[in-house]
């Protein structure tokens, strides 16, 4: 039964009993006959009132019933019209099925709006975990690099620096604090050079050296590499923004390629030099030989001499760098064979007679009788040996002695260089064989490359397997000793 | 009368090729190995030019130099400085400081050395000088 007639019959008996009473000339005769009109009137009323009530519930029930259902049913079966439509509704419920289908239409709206949101959380959170693990890693190999990194904003805040920054520069940028660029003290270079580079409006990148001290104050020098930082996206592109950018200063520790820059230029300057000492003598000496100022044969036969034993001292400076040179790269070939290191000591005397007949130091050789058997490259001991001997007399004052000596020690042969000269103090006994190490006073005294004796113990140690050493004593001498691992002995 | 010249070198061929030029020419000829020798020969016998090398042992160049313009008896005594090296000094501090006349850079020709002695006992004094080269 519908609701509206319903209620349209039970006002119609309710107003008709009404009517009744208040007028009763319409109504049938006697309060008994209009009370019962009045009272089946009400009862009517009620009743029709009753049903549509029990109707009105029972629709609504059903509707709770759908919706409950379509609560239970999975967000993505929402959208499915044929599982929706699978859940009964009485056909006399006809009335909610529209809203309850619209009800479902928003419901799968939201559903599938929930579902983008919670699959875009997702991929938000793993982004952030990724880009978390990525700076956490950063952070790490930036605190963990040798080379000073410090970073400013475009405020000219220090915005980061890594561990050997702040130990460099003396400088603190936990957390939040962010101390002004300003505040570096000692490093005025370094503030100017990522000042400028911040105020830059194009990006830019320079470089520079500059010295700092470091912790024990000591001078280091770094190459400073300068470069503008990418804007911040979270400032505001406002007119109070400030001109420029961030930057960020990589400090590379450049101390060693300074002192091997110092050490080369020096050897080169004491290389030329040494080369131009023989090559002086021998231009002079052409020159007064072309010029015809020679007039005897004798002094012709002298001049011929020096240009001769001064293109010796020539060849063999050049032969003890380039030999250096090899040895260090690794690129030498050792040609090894048994020879009697009696001979050998005895050619490297005949090299340098001459040489120390002319600074007027006696040049002895006191051998062993017995044959002394070496395994060794010739040519390179014998380079040691003339090289001892030329340092002996070097540093001999004229009237002075050197004295070549070789004997046999158990299973080893030895050569002993020693001279009357200058003599050296216990430090330079220890420092003599390094390269380039070239003792104090005789800096002054005698030129050379400090190249000499580095290669005596090249050839000796790493080449020969012996070892060498020196006493001495400043002003009474010193004794080059060479041991050397002997062949078989055999009475010579 | 013939001239005196002191040789300063402690390469001993040097010394004894430039002696042995000079001496042809007639002058009267000192030989020092070093600054200080040649300082010592000053003292005994003033010559009438030095000339000298710039690294020996004792006395450097600079230094005898140094002593022969503070000694009031050898100050006007023209020096030439023949080196092997460069200068950090450049040629107008060595003649302001040391009263260097000339530097010449070895390797030298020793008829060269000899044109400029002669100029310098001649009174020229814009005598060439080649400390670009001596600088290499």
């Amino acid at each position: 039964m519908q609701f509206a007639p319903t209620a349209v019959l039970a006002v119609l008996c309710a107003a008709l009993g009404l009517a009744w009473v208040v007028e009763p000339s319409i109504a049938p005769d006697g309060w008994c006959g209009r009370l019962a009109v009045l009272i089946g009137g009400l009862l009517v009323g009620l009743l029709a009132i009753r049903i549509v009530t029990v109707q009105v519930s029972k629709q609504a029930q059903a509707a709770r019933r759908y919706i409950d259902s379509l609560c239970e049913l999975e967000p993505h079966a929402l959208h499915d019209d044929e599982s929706s439509n699978a859940i009964p509704l009485r056909k006399e419920d006809h009335v909610w099925r529209e809203l309850c289908q619209r009800v479902r239409r928003r419901l799968a709206e939201f559903a599938s709006r929930a579902e983008d949101l919670e699959m875009t959380r997702a991929a938000g959170e793993v982004r952030v975990r990724r880009i978390v693990a990525d700076r956490d890693r950063l952070r790490e190999i930036l605190a963990g690099l040798v080379d000073p990194v410090i970073a400013v904003d475009q405020f000219g805040e220090i915005v980061l620096a890594n561990a050997s920054a702040e130990r460099l520069l003396d400088v603190k940028t936990s957390g939040d604090e962010h101390p002004a660029l300003e505040q570096l003290k000692h490093c005025e270079q370094l503030v100017s050079l990522l000042g400028e580079t911040r105020r830059r409006r194009a990006a830019t990148q320079r470089s520079a050296e500059v010295a700092l001290a470091d912790d024990d104050g000591k001078p280091h020098w770094y190459r400073v590499t300068c470069r503008t930082l990418a804007d911040d996206d979270e400032q505001p592109a406002g007119g109070d923004r400030p001109a420029g950018h961030g930057a960020v200063a990589v400090l590379t520790d450049i101390t060693g390629q300074k002192v091997i820059q110092k050490r080369n230029a020096e050897f080169v300057s004491s290389v030329s030099h040494e080369m131009k000492t023989p090559l002086s003598s021998i231009r002079a000496y052409v020159e007064l030989l072309v010029d015809g100022e020679a007039e005897d044969e004798a002094t012709r036969e002298e001049f011929l001499g020096v240009i001769n034993s001064q293109a010796d001292r020539l060849q063999r400076l050049i032969d003890n760098m380039l030999n250096l040179a090899r040895i260090e790269a690794g690129v030498v070939t050792v040609n090894k064979s048994a020879l009697s290191l009696n001979e050998l000591l005895g050619e490297a005397v005949d090299v340098m007679q001459p040489a120390a007949e002319e600074k007027k130091v006696t040049l002895a050789a006191e051998f062993s009788p017995l044959y002394l058997g070496v395994l060794a490259d010739r040519d390179m001991l014998l380079q040691a040996a003339i090289n001892l001997l030329s340092n002996a007399v070097k540093y001999t004052k004229p009237g002075g002695s050197v004295t070549l000596r070789s004997r046999l020690s158990d299973q080893e042969v030895i050569f002993e260089v020693e001279d009357t000269g200058v003599g050296l103090s216990s430090e330079d006994c220890q420092r003599v064989f390094e390269r380039f190490y070239r003792v104090k006073k005789d800096s002054e005294m005698a030129s050379g490359t400090g190249l000499g004796l580095a290669l005596v113990k090249h050839i000796v140690e790493d080449v020969h397997g012996g070892r060498i050493e020196v006493a001495s004593e400043p002003g009474r001498g010193s004794t080059f000793r060479v041991n050397l691992p002997g062949l078989a002995q055999l009475n010579a | 009368m013939s001239k005196r010249i002191l040789l300063c070198d402690d390469e001993l061929h040097i010394l004894r090729a430039a002696e042995f030029k000079f001496k042809r020419a007639g002058y009267e000829v000192d030989c020092a190995g070093d600054g200080q020798d040649g300082w010592e020969h000053i003292q005994r016998q003033r010559p009438d030019i030095v000339v000298t090398d710039c690294q020996m042992p004792r006395l450097s160049g600079l230094g005898l130099a140094e002593r022969i313009r503070q000694t009031p008896a050898t100050a006007d005594l023209p020096i030439i400085m023949l080196s092997a090296k460069g200068f950090e000094l450049s040629l107008d501090q060595l003649r302001a400081q040391y009263g260097i006349r000339c530097l010449m850079a070895k390797p030298f020709s020793p008829r060269e050395l000899f044109a400029r002695v002669e100029a310098v006992l001649a009174g020229q004094e814009a005598v060439k000088c080649e400390l670009a080269d001596a600088r290499s």
